[in-house]
């Protein structure tokens, strides 16, 4: 071996410092082109028709639009440009997790300050408010939206003695205890149940309420008896012990796929673009489904929104993009393109986008989640949530799948929710 | 090195009388030597040293990855040790080792015996054991989700056939532990067949021949002859599996997702460090996470060791008795 001198690893040394410093020197926006703003998006979140003619010009802008279709791992992707301050996209597409960007939300251009405010009104309220962070900054703008509904199987429901109608299964499940009885009717009529596991059902509660773990002053409102986040659970609790659950995993489709395939089973609480999933899911099932209101109220799961981080090029170019992207006009372009639901008014109110479905037994399904959307409620979404809602998912596997005790399974959770609370500086 | 220290060092007495300083010159000859080897050090630098050394920086701060980062000393290991999370998962990776290595390294010495018998298609047999390590992990991993699926799973559908109750191999703890287990059994038991194959090819065979003209039966030669002179051989799979094992991740987080499944009997140590990490964006606990595991395996190792180091002295006086 040759010997290394010191004064040889110094050069060295000094030569790889040249090359990280070289490294350093680059502009914080992904494209040097000034005429050029990039768009990060993934697969069929916006329309290509749209995208396609902003390649050319964004309207009234004179700059044109380079699109990223970003595949896997999105949120990592992003956060990474931000980390680095480096290759940051002009605008960029983000779903329905965007409270995550809260405690950052300096790297987030406030759309009020180009006038946002003033088209508060053309959007659904509850998913203007969702973009708007604690601090009243307006950085997500509304695309499109997940309203829910109660999708079910007309033959299964016929079999087990249950009504069929939309109107009348809406009535069965006004409630969630009804929807528990419909549960247990199914049931006695087989091996079939009305959800996958306890926890879908928690969740379906959660995203139909007004109030969920924290409120918009971050405090901490889930554990007294009598809060939302303890119904929910207790609902979830009964629905297990009722047996009404098919007490499949939470992680993986992979069971409760083949479940609605073989119709073991029957309904499922979901957003709108469930719809689509479905179609594909279970081709054999056409014409065998119908959609329903759901329990008590209906809610929002999913849906995405536009931001247009700090680092952007040319705000004002990257806020008219954002507002003619997201027109009536074109949300309805983009429903009927994607079947993205919209989050604009008008384009709920667009009657021609109403269309008989064969999969749903020529149901009018845009009508039915048009309705859903209007009555979707305001709600704040926290960021910290996940500290809590995991171990409340992991301990409600627990009670529907091992029988686990549910009063020692919720104290098993808080401890955990507790500890990782405080680890965050966020004890009650 | 000792040889070409000393080589260099004497270097100054042949060429004395010639004052330019030695350094530079050899620097200068060097260069294209360094220059040649130096994709590797960069790279090992940028994506292998770095990452290191940060890691254990950003397991003494708190960090979402793009805020401020804050330094909050030990507390990330104080929370560490008394969270019942990570002692689960470490209870699992282990149990799941166990669970997977002890079959499979004797399932690999079989194979490997009977490969090097006297056996048609011998070579087709080699190819076959050894296509499941080539095989994406996370293919089969969906593979086996359909197979040991609790509902509508193969496994299950054959109990039920022979009259037996269906075992809910994805949604119990044993259950879980035991799915994961074959996935690893299925596709490493091939490759370590196959290294014991080479291992068994590189002993002689008159020690066989020997022992069949003592009377030994198969099962003699198997346990007094093999199993013997194979264990330099054994020790080394078991360092590998060991190292496998420690960093199970890929089986459990397609299978399960990254909660690891009903009661988190399916999460390990990195499938935790990758959730804490990526998902719950708490890269100075990931990171803490990530030196417990090197702690952990630095015991391992060092258990490795001893158990290695206490027997040859042991063989060592036996075969000198026997002398």
């Amino acid at each position: 071996m040759t010997p290394v001198s010191r004064r040889t690893l110094l050069a060295g040394g000094a030569a790889m410092a040249a090359l990280g410093g070289a490294g350093c020197s680059r502009s914080t926006s992904i494209s040097r082109d000034p005429t050029e703003l990039v768009l990060w998006y993934w697969a069929r979140s916006i329309s290509e028709d749209l995208l396609e003619v902003a390649r050319t010009e964004i309207p009234e802008t004179g700059k044109h639009l380079r699109t990223d279709l970003i595949g896997g791992s999105f949120d990592t992707k992003f956060r990474t440009s931000l980390a680095g301050d480096a290759y940051i996209p002009d605008v960029t597409a983000l779903n329905s997790n965007v409270s995550i960007y809260f405690p950052n939300e300096s790297k987030f251009t406030d759309l009020n300050d180009f006038g946002a405010a003033a088209l508060k009104s053309e959007y659904l309220e509850w998913k203007w408010n969702l973009g708007t962070t604690p601090s009243g900054r307006m950085c997500f703008w509304p695309m499109d939206t997940g309203p829910t509904g109660f999708y079910f199987r007309k033959d299964i429901f016929d079999k087990a003695g249950l009504p069929t109608g939309i109107d009348d299964v809406s009535d069965a499940v006004k409630t969630w205890e009804g929807y528990i009885e419909v549960g247990k009717e199914l049931r006695k009529s087989g091996d079939i149940a009305i959800v996958d596991n306890a926890t879908r059902v928690f969740t379906a509660v959660v995203n139909s309420n007004a109030e969920r773990y924290f409120d918009a002053e971050g405090g901490q409102i889930f554990r007294e008896s009598g809060s939302a986040i303890r119904e929910a659970w207790e609902i979830a609790v009964k629905a297990s012990q009722a047996g009404v659950t098919a007490r499949l995993g939470t992680d993986t489709d992979t069971e409760s796929n083949s479940a609605y395939n073989s119709g073991n089973i029957a309904g499922r609480v979901e957003a709108v673009w469930w719809a689509a999933i479905l179609k594909d899911l279970a081709p054999d099932s056409s014409g065998a489904w119908g959609v329903a209101s759901q329990p008590v109220s209906p809610g929002n799961s999913g849906g995405s929104f536009l931001t247009i981080p700090t680092a952007t090029k040319d705000p004002q170019a990257a806020y008219d993009f954002i507002t003619w992207l997201t027109t009536a006009e074109h949300q309805a372009q983009s429903y009927t393109e994607l079947a993205l639901f919209p989050s604009s008014i008008k384009a709920l109110e667009n009657t021609t986008l109403a269309a008989k479905d064969e999969f749903f037994d020529d149901q009018d399904i845009f009508t039915f989640f048009q309705e859903s959307a209007k009555g979707v409620p305001i709600t704040f979404i926290s960021p910290w949530e996940s500290l809590i809602s995991s171990p409340l998912g992991i301990e409600l596997t627990n009670v529907d799948a091992n029988g686990k005790d549910p009063d020692q399974a919720w104290d098993d959770a808080m401890v955990i929710a507790d500890r990782q609370l405080a680890k965050k500086g966020l004890s009650s | 090195m000792t040889v070409a220290l000393s080589a260099h060092r004497s270097a100054p007495l042949k060429t004395e009388g010639i004052p330019p300083s030695p350094h530079s010159k050899s620097l200068r000859s060097y260069l294209p030597l360094y220059l040649a080897i130096s994709p590797f050090y960069i790279l090992f630098a940028v994506f292998g040293l770095f990452p290191i050394g940060f890691s254990i920086y950003l397991s003494f701060h708190d960090w979402d990855g793009i805020g401020d980062m804050t330094f909050v000393g030990l507390s990330q290991y104080a929370y560490l040790v008394t969270d019942p999370i990570f002692w689960r998962s470490v209870f699992n990776t282990f149990a799941i080792f166990f669970l997977s290595t002890i079959p499979m390294l004797f399932f690999a010495l079989i194979i490997a015996f009977l490969l090097h018998s006297n056996l048609k298609f011998k070579s087709a047999y080699r190819a076959a054991f050894f296509i499941p390590n080539v095989t994406s992990m996370v293919a089969m991993a969906l593979v086996f989700g359909s197979v040991f699926s609790d509902s509508f799973g193969l496994v299950n559908s054959a109990l039920t056939a022979l009259q037996s109750v269906p075992i809910p191999w994805l949604s119990s703890e044993w259950g879980i532990k035991v799915t994961i287990a074959a996935m690893v059994i299925w596709r490493w038991t091939g490759y370590n067949a196959i290294i014991y194959l080479a291992g068994l090819q590189a002993v002689s065979t008159d020690v066989y021949e020997a022992a069949r003209i003592d009377g030994a039966n198969t099962w003699q030669i198997f346990t007094r002859v093999t199993i013997p002179l194979l264990r330099p051989v054994i020790v080394f799979t078991i360092i590998t599996s060991t190292i496998g094992g420690l960093g199970l991740f890929t089986e459990p987080q397609v299978l399960l997702g990254t909660n690891g499944g009903p009661g988190q009997s399916g999460l390990t140590i990195v499938l935790y460090q990758y959730q804490q990490a990526f998902e719950k964006l708490d890269y100075g606990y990931g990171s803490a996470l990530g030196w417990a595991l090197f702690v952990i395996a630095g015991l391992v190792a060092a258990f490795n060791w001893w158990i290695t180091k206490e027997r040859e002295p042991r063989r060592a006086k036996w075969t000198e008795g026997k002398a």
